[in-house]
């Protein structure tokens, strides 16, 4: 049973191709970042994974499960590209509820939040109103109620976006202690930086279809960067991917199973 | 945890952002008006008054004012649940921090009713003042009975559910300023409808109203008509028969499709995150 994945997935909008015929299977504990351009379909392959849409072909699984079956987020921690949180509550009450939906309650719940504030730094914040919280702050609120409860799969959605730079220092503590744990780590992201330092795999995704992916020490050959893998992936060149899923040195778009690249 | 679980805590949470949204002001206002006007309409107590000439008994008097006093604050109540619900679903969805809670593992159909129980009790909260306010000047100052003001009491609540849920239904394909006009429109034409409809059963028994008013007070939520079949009681001269729990039926029978359709509407509606 894979943690995320999408089988031959494909998402329009309208006449618009979001994402076309997408595999994708991400066992328990890896960690991918999923990039691409801006409209690539990154935030699509999440909310297929998280059941806010369906797919117009194919299928979308959450821990084995169709995300629209509540039970397939259950220990799933997920952080949105924007971060909207709910007005008039103070961070306390915020986390108390997303704790409760975790599962957990009473002084389960208090240990918790008070552990994931103090990680993320938003411990003597807890009073405050969340709406009043500067962009950062917020982001730091945002990821602590994401890591509530130790989620086995975390989906983060820009995750650094707001934080200042010891902010995104943190963050990616954040992500590497979800590692160290087993869970399995999806990070959609801009920062190519950001990909290489938390992640082991990446799907670079191209007009909705995936234009490389597989191990990082793969993708990246000697004397080069991810950057220069992005932009030959996404400027529609030679597209790298892991041997096996090349035919006769061609990549095969939209489709990946990164558990053959680890 | 359950369903039931996940229900309480974000009914509790959809309360709580109920009270705190602006409408509450105007909500306030209409309250306070309408038990003014209560308060004014009640002020003729009990015992014979005299017209031309005629000794009228009060009760008489009261049985015509009771149902009309209790009727416009009644509709007051259906109006709040209506226009609270126009975007009690629909702004947590538009702001984006609906995303937060659907990514825990709720269904959608709990959170959807979560929503529309908060924006409910809101409601109900407000006819508790209002109808009771009312209904307790009447009953003291009036002397009429209790028990139809009770049955009219019911019959708002369950006809706030009704409006609620299909306005909320409504709220997820149309604009807020679009879903507040239809509950209003909604509700006047409705009351209108349910209006003629009661009439004509007085005046004309064995004759049916036919056109459009016609065909929305025989199939349409007989949102009025429920009420009125309770406060009618109030007046000696009218038989109002088996016309309350025929329009409760009936209204139960809109409630459950009004929650259906918006839960089936909400499952089907993809969330922007």
């Amino acid at each position: 049973m894979f943690s995320l994945e999408l089988a031959g997935a494909s998402k329009r909008y309208g006449r618009r191709h979001a994402l076309t015929s997408v595999d994708l299977a991400v066992p328990q504990g890896m960690s991918v970042g999923l990039l691409g351009a801006n409209g690539a379909g990154k935030t699509t392959a999440l909310r297929l994974l998280l059941g806010f849409a369906r797919p117009t072909k194919g299928a979308a699984r959450l821990r084995g499960l169709d995300p629209f079956d509540p039970a397939s987020r259950r220990g799933v921690g997920y952080l949105p590209e924007r971060l909207r949180l709910p007005p008039a509550m103070t961070v306390q009450r915020f986390l108390h509820v997303h704790a409760a939906l975790a599962g957990l309650s009473g002084a389960d719940a208090m240990r918790e939040i008070e552990a994931v504030t103090e990680i993320t730094g938003v411990r003597d914040r807890l009073q405050e109103a969340v709406d009043g919280l500067s962009k950062g702050l917020a982001q730091r609120v945002g990821f602590a109620q994401a890591l509530l409860g130790r989620p086995d799969v975390l989906l983060l959605d820009e995750p650094t976006s707001g934080l200042d730079p010891l902010g995104v220092r943190d963050a990616r503590a954040w992500i590497e202690s979800a590692r160290a744990r087993g869970a399995t780590v999806l990070v959609s992201s801009h920062v190519l930086s950001e990909v290489e330092r938390c992640c082991d795999h990446v799907v670079i995704l191209r007009e909705g279809r995936i234009a490389a992916s597989g191990a990082l020490e793969t993708l990246v050959q000697p004397g080069e960067t991810l950057e220069d893998v992005f932009v030959r992936a996404v400027a529609g060149g030679a597209a790298p991917g892991p041997p096996d899923h090349q035919d006769g040195g061609q990549p095969t778009p939209g489709t990946v199973d990164l558990e053959a690249g680890r | 945890m359950n369903a039931m679980h996940a229900l309480r805590i974000f009914a509790a949470e959809s309360f709580r952002d109920g009270l705190r949204r602006r409408l509450g002001f105007a909500v306030a206002i209409v309250l306070a008006i309408g038990l003014a006007g209560a308060q004014s309409c009640t002020q003729l107590g009990s015992g014979g008054m005299e017209v031309n000439g005629e000794v009228i008994d009060g009760r008489v008097v009261g049985g015509f004012l009771a149902p009309i006093l209790f009727a416009i604050q009644a509709w007051a109540v259906l109006a709040i649940a209506g226009l609270l619900a126009a975007d009690h679903l629909a702004r947590p969805l538009a702001e984006g921090n609906a995303v937060l809670w659907l990514a825990r593992p709720v269904s959608r159909g709990v959170w959807a009713s979560a929503r529309l129980l908060g924006a409910l009790g809101v409601a109900l909260v407000c006819g508790t003042v209002l109808l009771g306010g009312t209904g307790a000047m009447l009953v003291l100052r009036q002397d009429v009975a209790i028990g139809p003001a009770l049955e009219a009491a019911a019959a708002t609540a369950l006809g706030a559910l009704v409006v609620a849920s299909l306005a909320m239904a409504a709220s997820l394909a149309m604009g807020r300023m679009a879903v507040l006009l239809l509950v209003l429109l909604g509700l006047a034409v409705i009351a209108l409808a349910n209006g003629v409809g009661l009439v004509n059963e007085m005046a004309h028994p064995d004759v049916a109203v036919g056109g459009l008013f016609g065909a929305i007070d025989r199939y349409g939520p007989p949102l009025f008509t429920a009420i009125a079949g309770a406060v009618v009681k109030w007046n000696p001269h009218i038989d109002p028969g088996d016309a309350f729990p025929q329009a409760m039926l009936r209204l139960a029978v809109w409630a459950v499709g009004g929650v259906a359709l918006l839960i089936t509407a909400f499952r089907r509606r993809e969330i922007e995150s």
